[in-house]
């Protein structure tokens, strides 16, 4: 065992920590935060593109991609960076699709997307949710329908002729995050809607956002950023743009989750030191909080938690760098850390006392208004990239061998 | 960062196993609770053959030098045992002091005995009405121009009844001092206490008991510094074993909602019990994390007093959840006194209240992050 980090991990945290001491200003975290944490246009584009300069935004991909053939254990010691710095950290390029593109796309598609979004100049949104489609995700009805395949059907032929051609979309996707002002849709859609398997008839495919028949319609979250609705209407997507084999994209989506689902807790820490700081200068009744006997057991629960959300973290990159796939481990820790952060905003308000509800912004409102944002923010973290009940099936059935129900 | 164990660990690990679930079954357990002695001596003697009293402590001594981590392991599979006897006594509240604290000749007398299990040790530092702090010790320690003479009632002393000596605090005129008394001294008057897990504690009273100045452990005055670190250390090895309890506990559940059925499933197909085994499993990942990287920096000899209290406030908790949603998941028959599942549910009590339950942890922390 060794909890500890390597003398070059720590080397790397510091540059990177000095790096972002440097670029991250207020308008940047302003930016971040009304881009649900995403890479926003202005400010957020720019400093991933400088991150990416460097190899740090998909480090362990190969040089010919972008990357710096990093272990997993740095890319993680770099987003805990990033996420306490204030900096864009949910990136679907960089964290959700690239990883999927570089393990099962072509050389062409590799070639096509890996090294722009290591460069941080295109940025992705997640198209798998749909109305009727949340947790249960095999029953995703958007069409995409092979026109090779339906035009051979109305000569008669019985195998489809490929060469140049498209798959057609229609149908509705629902909370897609980042669509507003990504480049791409990395897409769940349904190619054989005959199957009685449903999870056997969907591929994955990389669309272009400002393909003719799509619509962006915004949603406004209970954190005040936006997610959309997507509409399809009869949008053509070349078919080299099918990541893997066709009908298989629920397995690879499943796999991409496990490599995926991970919630680095800096920000959180960072929160949590604020309010320390917080604690100690603020006097009621002539005493500081910190020195409240209730405060300082809240406080130090805290302390423990942030600091297990902490160890499940980078448990996930120790196993990755084993060559394993983390499988129950990951649904843990996004479950683990979610919670805790959601319990840390609801406790540093309740701290604060009736300012804990003040935002940003307002007049007397402490922590920048962070308590109570990040109190809104909490309800949907334990909810999207799927549900802490939804973890705890994963827990339940891959951890412990439980008989599905 | 490493999670895993080493090969020899792993080795060690496999080894207790077998070897505890062979010479100590839960039958043997249960059986122990009402026995005057509280284990087996056999037992004992095969655990000192296998060297597990010396795991952790230098060859010159007898021991096999191995580390804090290496102790870890076997006192894992001892928690997960509920192996009953004197070894976490004699090893880590007396022996490691021992170790750390003692001088040359005092090392030379006892180490090499404790090591070779032929000398069984133990502390005694709670009071009635008193806890874990330290500096709160009312025992008193009177010098007579030759002998210190200790007078004074401690309790919850582990296993008292079978020590040859104990380490008793003691406050002198210069402070919280630690003496190694002789059980053979005269004034020592011993009452079992009859604790939840049926563990062998007592309450010990000193009774003008005399104890030789060369019998001093460490520096006279300056055993409430010295103490800490020894409770913090216990604090950790006592969390490990909660980590085996635990995770016993949760076998034996899902072994049992695999297959008991009713409305014709499974009932560890139902959502809710599910979700119980999901938060028992997290509960113990997060436990051994945090137990196990303070037994890597204590192993590495880096400072570890934010991660032990971290541990014991967080353990202590834990270990009592597990327990908890075991008897709700198993049902009925987990009631019984006959199943195992009471074995963990109390000692999951017993070790929460030992050596500072969580409240008293959250507080030592918050100290530590200078609140």
């Amino acid at each position: 065992m060794d909890f500890g980090f390597t003398p070059e991990e720590e080397k790397i945290r510091q540059e990177v920590r000095d790096f972002l001491k440097k670029e991250v200003t207020p308008e940047l975290i302003a930016e971040v935060v009304e881009y649900s944490g995403g890479a926003g246009p202005v400010h957020g584009r720019r400093i991933i593109q400088k991150m990416g300069a460097r190899g740090w935004l998909c480090p362990t991909w190969p040089k010919e991609y972008g990357g710096i053939n990093s272990s997993e254990m740095v890319g993680f010691i770099i987003r805990d960076e990033m996420t306490y710095a204030g900096a864009p950290v949910s990136l679907v390029g960089a964290t959700m699709a690239g990883p999927t593109i570089l393990r099962l796309g072509s050389d062409e598609l590799k070639k096509e997307y890996l090294p722009r979004i290591a460069r941080g100049e295109i940025e992705m949104a997640l198209g798998y949710t749909e109305p009727q489609a949340g947790s249960d995700l095999a029953a995703l009805e958007l069409r995409a329908e092979d026109m090779a395949e339906a035009r051979a059907a109305a000569r008669g032929e019985v195998e489809a002729e490929d060469k140049g051609d498209y798959f057609l979309l229609n149908g509705q996707k629902m909370f897609n995050t980042h669509a507003h002002f990504a480049d791409y849709h990395w897409l769940g859609a349904r190619t054989d809607p005959t199957t009685p398997k449903r999870h056997r008839g969907i591929s994955l495919m990389v669309v272009d956002l400002k393909s003719p028949g799509i619509t962006i319609r915004n949603m406004t979250t209970i954190a005040g950023w936006k997610t959309n609705e997507v509409f399809y209407d009869n949008v053509k997507v070349p078919k080299k743009n099918l990541v893997g084999e066709k009908n298989r994209g629920f397995y690879y989506i499943m796999t991409a989750l496990d490599f995926e689902r991970m919630f680095p807790v800096g920000s959180f820490r960072r929160i949590f030191d604020e309010l320390i700081e917080y604690t100690k200068e603020t006097k009621r009744d002539g005493k500081s909080l910190s020195q409240d006997p209730v405060i300082r057991q809240k406080l130090a629960e805290m302390a423990i938690e942030l600091e297990l959300s902490s160890l499940l973290y980078y448990q996930l990159a120790y196993i990755l760098d084993k060559g394993e796939v983390p499988n129950y481990q990951s649904s843990m820790q996004k479950m683990f850390a979610t919670e805790t952060a959601h319990r840390l905003a609801d406790i540093a308000t309740q701290i604060i006392g009736p300012s804990g509800q003040l935002q940003t912004g307002s007049k007397w409102a402490p922590l920048h208004g962070e308590a109570e944002l990040h109190y809104r923010w909490g309800f949907i973290e334990t909810v999207y990239a799927g549900t802490s009940e939804i973890m705890r099936n994963i827990i339940a059935l891959r951890g412990l061998g439980l008989p599905s129900g | 960062m490493n999670f895993g164990l080493s090969e020899q660990q792993e080795m060690l690990k496999k080894m207790a196993r077998d070897f505890l679930t062979t010479e100590c079954p839960k039958s043997l357990v249960k059986q122990m609770v009402s026995d005057e002695r509280g284990y087996p001596l056999e037992l004992w003697d095969k655990m000192a053959d296998l060297g597990w009293m010396g795991l952790a402590f230098p060859e010159k001594y007898g021991g096999t030098g191995g580390s804090f981590l290496d102790l870890a392991v076997l006192l894992e599979e001892m928690g997960r045992a509920c192996l009953p006897g004197p070894f976490f006594s004699t090893v880590v509240l007396a022996g490691m002091p021992i170790l750390e604290m003692s001088n040359e000749t005092q090392k030379q007398e006892f180490l090499p005995q404790i090591t070779q299990g032929k000398l069984i040790v133990t502390l005694a530092l709670t009071e009635p009405g008193g806890g874990y702090n330290v500096d709160k010790v009312t025992a008193k320690a009177v010098f007579d121009g030759n002998d210190y003479v200790i007078s004074g009632t401690k309790f919850f002393v582990p296993y008292a009844h079978v020590a040859d000596y104990i380490i008793c605090v003691a406050k002198t005129t210069n402070g919280v001092t630690l003496f190694l008394v002789d059980t053979k001294s005269p004034g020592i008057r011993y009452t079992l206490l009859k604790t939840i897990d049926g563990d062998k504690q007592f309450d010990v009273v000193f009774n003008k008991v005399k104890v030789p100045k060369k019998n001093i452990l460490g520096k006279e005055g300056q055993g409430n510094i010295q103490l800490r670190e020894v409770l913090r250390k216990a604090a950790v090895a006592k969390c490990i074993e909660m980590v085996g309890g635990a995770q016993q506990a949760l076998e034996m559940t899902v072994d049992y909602v695999k297959d008991r059925k009713q409305f014709g499933v499974p009932v560890g197909a139902f959502q809710a019990i599910q979700h119980h085994c999901a938060n028992m499993l997290t509960d113990i990942d997060t436990s051994r994390f945090i137990s196990y990287k303070a037994a890597w920096k204590i192993s590495e000899k880096l400072p570890y007093a934010i991660e032990a209290a971290m541990a014991k406030a967080w353990v202590s908790d834990a270990y009592k959840r597990v327990t908890k949603l075991g008897h709700q998941s198993i049902g009925g028959v987990s009631l019984m006194e006959d199943h195992d599942m009471p074995l963990y549910s109390k000692r999951a009590k017993a070790a929460e209240l030992a050596l500072g339950d969580a409240d008293f942890h959250r507080e030592v922390l918050a100290q530590e992050l200078r609140l």
